[in-house]
C-alpha cells in the first residue's frame, strides 16, 4: 500500500509534502537505529566513568588511612613487629629442620624414643631460641594496644600524643641487646645433627639467624630516626595500591590495599592456563583444518565449540568436587615423590584453577586459529606443493606462518577470556591472599592464591557502600578493565595487520 | 639451537625431494621414508592433542552426567525426580533415632518433631541439602527472558543500522571498536558496573530489573555481531529490487531483508541465551539471592515484581559448592543442580549449533 502512495506521489504535485513527510519519517527511523547502535559506545563510556567515579575516591581515603598509620605510631610499632615476625619465622624454620631430621631418622629405622633423645640438644636449642624472642613480642603487643588507642583518637580528629610510645625506646634497646646476646651465645655452641640433609638446612637457618642479629642495629636506627611528622605524599596513596604487596581488610590493626598479590594470582593462573591451552588449542586447530578427514571435522568442530558453552560455575564445581582432589591424590602417589614440592597440601591451588581455565580458553583459541588457518589463500598451499614440499612442510613453513598473526590474536583473546574469568578462580584457586613463595620454583604454581576477579566477587557483597574497601574493589575492577581492554586492542591491531598481509 | 637444526634439516629435505623427481640418488628413498615417518608422527601428535581435549571435556560431562542423573532420574515411574525439580531448597536434618539413621528435610522434620522427642544437640543440620531447585530454575528463566528481550531489541536495531544504513564513516568505526571492546570486558566488570549504576545510582537495589540490564548489556556485542552477519548474508539483489520498485529503505528492510535474516538472528541468539543463563559473576550482586522463601509471582503489588531479587541456578550452584562442605549429604543437591543446569545450557547450545548447520545448508544464495 505505502509503496503505491509513494510512487503516486512522484507524479502528483500535491503529494510533495507527503513525500517530505516520508523522508522525515525515514530519517527518524534511521535515527532510531543509529541511536541503538550508539548504545555500545555509551555503555563502554559509562563503564569507564562508573569505575572511575566509584574507584577514584579510594585514593583520598587511602591517603587518610596512610596518614593515620603514621600519625598514630602504628608504623613505629610495625618496625619492631617485623623483628618479632622474623624471629617467629626462624623458629618455624627450626621446627622444619627437626621434621626433616625426624623423617630421615625414622627412615633409618630408629624408634621414637631414640629419635627424641638424639634430638634433645637440638630441641633445647630451638626452645631457647624461641624464648629469646618472648620479651620483644610482649613489648610489641603492649605498644600495639597503645597505638590502637591512639589510632581511635586520631580517627576522631584528636592529635595523637606519641610520647608514651616513643619512651619505650630504651626498653626496646635493652631487650634487643639481651636477645642478640642470647642468640649469639646459642650460635656459639650449636648442636650437631646426624643426617647431612638436616645439617645442611640447619646451617642455612643458622646463617639466617646471624643475618637477623646483624640487622638489629639497623632496626634500632630506623626507630630512632622515625618521625611521625614526616609528610605522607599524595602519590604514596597510588603507589601503595599499585605496588603494595599486601591486601589486608577489616583488620583491627591496619588495612592495606595493595593489588600486587591479586595481580600475581591472576597472572599465574593465566600462565598455567595458556601454557596448557596454547599447544592444545593450536595443535587441534591445525589438525582440524589441515589433517583431519571430513567426518572428523564435522564431529570435532561443533564438539569443541560446544565446550565453550559449559557454564564456568559448573567447571568450578567440577574443580572442587573432582579435579582438586584428583590432583592432590596424584601428588601423593609414591612414584611422584621425586617432584620436590609433592605431595601437595592444598587441593585448590593455581594449577587446579589454571587447568580448568585452559579448557575454557581452548575453544576460543581453537575457533579463531582455525578461522585464520582456513583463510590462508589456496594458492599458497598449491604453490608449496608444486615446489615439492610435503604436507608437514607446507603446514609448518607456509600455512602457519601465513596465519601467525591470526593465531597470535586468537591467543590474546584467549588470554583476555582467562584473565577476566571469575567463577572458576573464585571456586578453585584456593583464595589465599598472598604472593606465592617463588623460592619454591615451580612449586609456586601449586600454592593457593587469590585473583582480581575473585576478590571482587567475594568481597563486593559484604562491604559497606562508599567505604575505602568498597572503592578499592572498584579500583581493582578498573585495573582489570584496563588490562583486558589493552589485551583486546592488541589482538585487534595484530589481526588487522594480518588481514592486509594475506587478504 | 634445536630449532635451527630442524630448520636446516627441513631445507635439506626439500632439496632431496626436488632431487627425487630426477630419481638418481639411491639413498633418497630411505630419506623419504624417514621424512614420511616424521610427518606421520607429528600428525599423530596433533591428533592426540585434539582427542585429549575431547576426552577432558567428555570426562566432565560424564562425571556430572552420571552422578547427576542418579539424583534427577528414578527407577520407578515417572522416572524423573519431580520432587527435586518442583520444590524449594531446604535445610537437611540428620540424626539417629532409636538406632535408625534419619534424614529429613526442614518441613518434614518440624512435623516429625511434633510427634517425637529428640534432643536438638544430636541433630546435625546441612544447609540447602534437602528439597529441590524449583525457585532457581524459575529465577534463571525470568532473568534469561528479560535480558534477552532487552539485548535482542537493542542488538537487532544496532545491527540493522550497521548493515543497512551506515556508511563507513568515523562514527561507524567508533561504534565497531566499542562493540569489539565491549565483547572483551570481563563479566565481573559488568557486574560491578550494574552494581554501581543500577543498584546504587538508580537505587533499584538487588532486583530482576538490575539483572536484566546487566546481563542484557553483557550479551549485547554477541547479538549485534550475529545479527549483522545474518543481515549481511541476505543478497543485495533483494534490497535493490525492492528499492527499484520505489519502496523506501525502511519498507525494504521490513519486507525484504528482516524476514530472511530473522531465522539466522534467532538461532545465533540462542547461543546468547546459553551465555546469559550460564553467567554467575554479573548477577552475584545485581539480581541473585542465596535464599528466598517466596516465589517471584508472590508479590503484593505488580511493580514489586520487577524490583525483587530472585534465586538463580548458577548462583545456587556457587553457593552449594563453596559455602557447604563436600560430603554424602550435600552431593545430592550439588550434583543434581549442576547436572540440571549443565543439561539446560547444553540443550540450548546444542539446539543453536544444530539449527545453524541446518540453516546454513538451506539458505545458500
Amino acid at each position: 500500500m505505502s509503496v503505491l502512495t509513494e510512487t503516486a506521489g512522484l507524479q502528483m504535485p500535491r503529494a510533495k509534502s507527503s513525500h517530505r513527510k516520508g523522508r522525515t519519517l525515514e530519517n527518524l527511523i534511521r535515527l532510531f537505529f543509529g541511536g541503538n547502535a550508539f548504545v555500545a559506545v555509551v555503555v563502554l563510556v559509562l563503564i569507564t566513568l562508573f569505575l572511575i567515579r566509584e574507584g577514584f575516591g579510594f585514593f583520598g581515603g587511602n591517603l587518610q588511612n596512610l596518614r593515620v598509620y603514621r600519625a598514630a605510631g602504628l608504623e613505629y610499632v610495625d618496625i619492631m613487629r617485623t623483628q618479632v615476625e622474623a624471629h617467629a619465622a626462624l623458629s618455624r624454620a627450626l621446627s622444619d629442620v627437626r621434621v626433616r631430621e625426624t623423617r630421615k631418622l625414622a627412615e633409618q629405622g630408629r624408634s621414637v624414643e631414640e629419635i627424641n633423645s638424639a634430638l634433645a640438644a637440638f630441641d633445647q636449642f630451638a626452645t631457647s631460641f624461641s624464648d629469646a624472642g618472648n620479651n620483644l613480642a610482649g613489648l610489641v603487643s603492649d605498644l600495639g594496644d597503645q597505638a590502637i588507642a591512639l589510632k581511635e583518637k586520631a580517627a576522631l580528629g584528636e592529635p595523637a600524643d606519641l610520647a608514651a610510645l616513643r619512651s619505650s625506646y630504651p626498653a626496646y634497646e635493652q631487650i634487643s641487646a639481651a636477645t642478640a646476646a642470647e642468640i649469639n651465645a646459642l650460635l656459639a655452641n650449636p648442636p650437631q645433627l646426624s643426617t647431612p640433609e638436616a645439617q645442611r638446612s640447619f646451617e642455612k637457618v643458622k646463617a639466617r639467624m646471624r643475618a637477623s642479629v646483624a640487622a638489629f642495629p639497623a632496626k634500632a636506627q630506623c626507630l630512632r630516626e622515625w618521625d611521625p611528622g614526616r609528610p605522607v605524599h599524595w602519590y604514596e596513596s597510588i603507589t601503595s595500591f599499585l605496588f603494595g604487596k599486601e591486601w589486608i581488610t577489616a583488620s583491627f590493626w591496619q588495612d592495606w590495599y595493595g593489588v600486587i598479590p591479586l595481580l600475581a594470582g591472576s597472572v599465574m593462573v593465566s600462565v598455567v592456563a595458556l601454557t596448557l591451552a596454547v599447544p592444545f588449542g593450536v595443535a587441534s586447530a591445525v589438525y582440524i583444518s589441515e589433517i583431519a578427514t571430513r567426518p572428523e571435522q564435522n564431529l570435532i568442530k561443533p564438539y569443541i565449540e560446544f565446550i565453550a558453552a559449559i557454564p564456568s560455575v559448573v567447571l568450578g564445581f567440577f574443580g572442587i568436587a573432582v579435579l582438586g582432589q584428583a590432583i592432590r591424590a596424584a601428588s601423593e602417589l609414591p612414584f611422584m615423590s621425586w617432584v620436590p614440592f609433592f605431595p601437595l597440601s592444598e587441593r585448590l591451588n593455581v594449577f587446579t584453577a589454571g587447568a580448568l581455565l585452559a579448557l575454557m580458553a581452548v575453544p576460543t583459541i581453537f575457533t579463531l586459529s582455525e578461522d585464520a588457518l582456513r583463510n590462508v589463500p589456496r594458492a599458497f598451499k598449491e604453490a608449496s606443493y608444486a615446489l615439492g614440499a610435503n604436507r608437514l612442510q607446507t603446514i609448518a613453513r607456509v600455512i602457519v606462518p601465513a596465519s601467525l598473526s591470526g593465531i597470535v590474536s586468537a591467543i590474546l583473546l584467549g588470554l583476555g577470556r582467562v584473565i577476566g574469568e571469575t567463577m572458576v578462580v573464585l571456586l578453585c584457586a584456593g583464595n589465599r591472599i598472598a604472593i606465592p613463595d617463588f623460592t619454591e620454583g615451580l612449586g609456586a604454581f601449586f600454592q593457593p592464591v587469590h585473583t582480581m576477579t575473585g576478590i571482587i566477587a567475594q568481597e563486593m557483597g559484604e562491604v559497606v557502600q562508599g567505604s575505602i574497601h568498597y572503592r578499592a574493589l572498584f579500583m581493582v575492577g578498573l585495573v582489570l578493565f584496563t588490562l583486558t581492554l589493552l589485551i583486546n586492542l592488541a589482538a585487534q591491531k595484530i589481526s588487522a595487520r594480518y588481514r592486509m598481509s594475506v587478504g | 639451537m634445536n630449532d635451527e637444526a630442524r630448520m636446516s634439516n627441513v631445507e635439506t629435505m626439500t632439496k632431496h625431494e626436488a632431487a627425487s623427481s630426477l630419481s638418481f640418488v639411491i639413498r633418497h628413498s630411505s630419506f623419504r621414508r624417514r621424512s614420511r615417518l616424521r610427518e606421520q608422527a607429528l600428525f599423530w601428535l596433533f591428533r592426540l592433542a585434539t582427542y585429549l581435549i575431547l576426552a577432558a571435556a567428555s570426562y566432565i560431562f560424564l562425571d556430572i552426567g552420571i552422578k547427576g542423573s542418579r539424583v534427577l532420574f528414578t527407577k520407578k515411574p515417572p522416572f524423573v525426580n519431580l520432587e527435586f525439580l518442583s520444590q524449594a531448597p531446604e535445610t537437611l536434618y540428620v540424626f539417629d533415632y532409636q538406632g535408625k539413621k534419619m534424614t529429613l528435610g526442614d518441613r518434614e522434620f518440624r512435623e516429625w518433631k511434633t510427634t517425637h522427642e529428640i534432643n536438638d544437640a544430636e541433630v546435625t543440620s546441612v544447609a540447602y541439602s534437602a528439597g529441590g531447585i524449583w525457585p532457581c530454575i524459575v529465577g534463571t528463566a525470568l532473568l534469561v527472558i528479560g535480558s534477552m528481550a532487552l539485548a535482542l531489541f537493542i542488538g537487532v536495531s544496532s545491527a540493522i543500522y550497521l548493515s543497512e544504513y551506515s556508511r563507513n564513516g568515523r562514527m561507524v568505526r567508533l561504534v565497531r571498536t566499542a562493540i569489539l571492546n565491549l565483547a572483551g570486558v570481563p563479566s565481573i566488570v559488568f557486574g560491578l558496573f550494574g552494581f554501581g549504576l543500577v543498584v546504587i545510582f538508580f537505587g533499584w537495589n538487588v532486583s530482576l530489573l538490575a539483572g536484566w540490564f546487566t546481563l542484557g548489556l553483557m550479551v549485547l556485542p554477541a547479538i549485534i555481531t550475529a545479527s549483522e552477519e545474518s543481515l549481511r548474508a541476505v543478497p543485495q539483489g533483494l534490497r535493490e529490487g525492492s528499492l527499484a520498485l520505489g519502496a523506501t529503505r525502511w519498507q525494504t528492510i521490513r519486507k525484504n531483508v528482516l524476514p530472511y535474516a530473522l531465522p539466522g538472528i534467532l538461532t545465533s541468539s540462542i547461543l546468547g541465551i546459553a551465555r546469559v543463563a550460564g553467567e554467575t559473576a554479573p548477577i552475584m550482586f545485581t539480581a541473585a539471592y542465596a535464599t528466598r522463601d517466596t516465589m517471584p509471582w508472590q508479590v503484593s503489588r505488580f511493580s514489586d515484581f520487577f524490583f525483587q531479587g530472585v534465586m538463580a541456578l548458577p548462583y545456587h550452584i556457587y553457593v552449594v559448592s563453596s559455602k557447604i562442605p563436600q560430603n554424602d549429604y550435600t552431593a545430592r543437591v550439588q550434583y543434581g543442580a549442576a547436572f540440571v543446569f549443565l543439561l539446560l545450557v547444553m540443550l540450548i547450545a546444542l539446539g543453536s549449533i544444530l539449527l545453524r548447520t541446518r540453516l546454513r545448508a538451506r539458505l545458500q544464495w
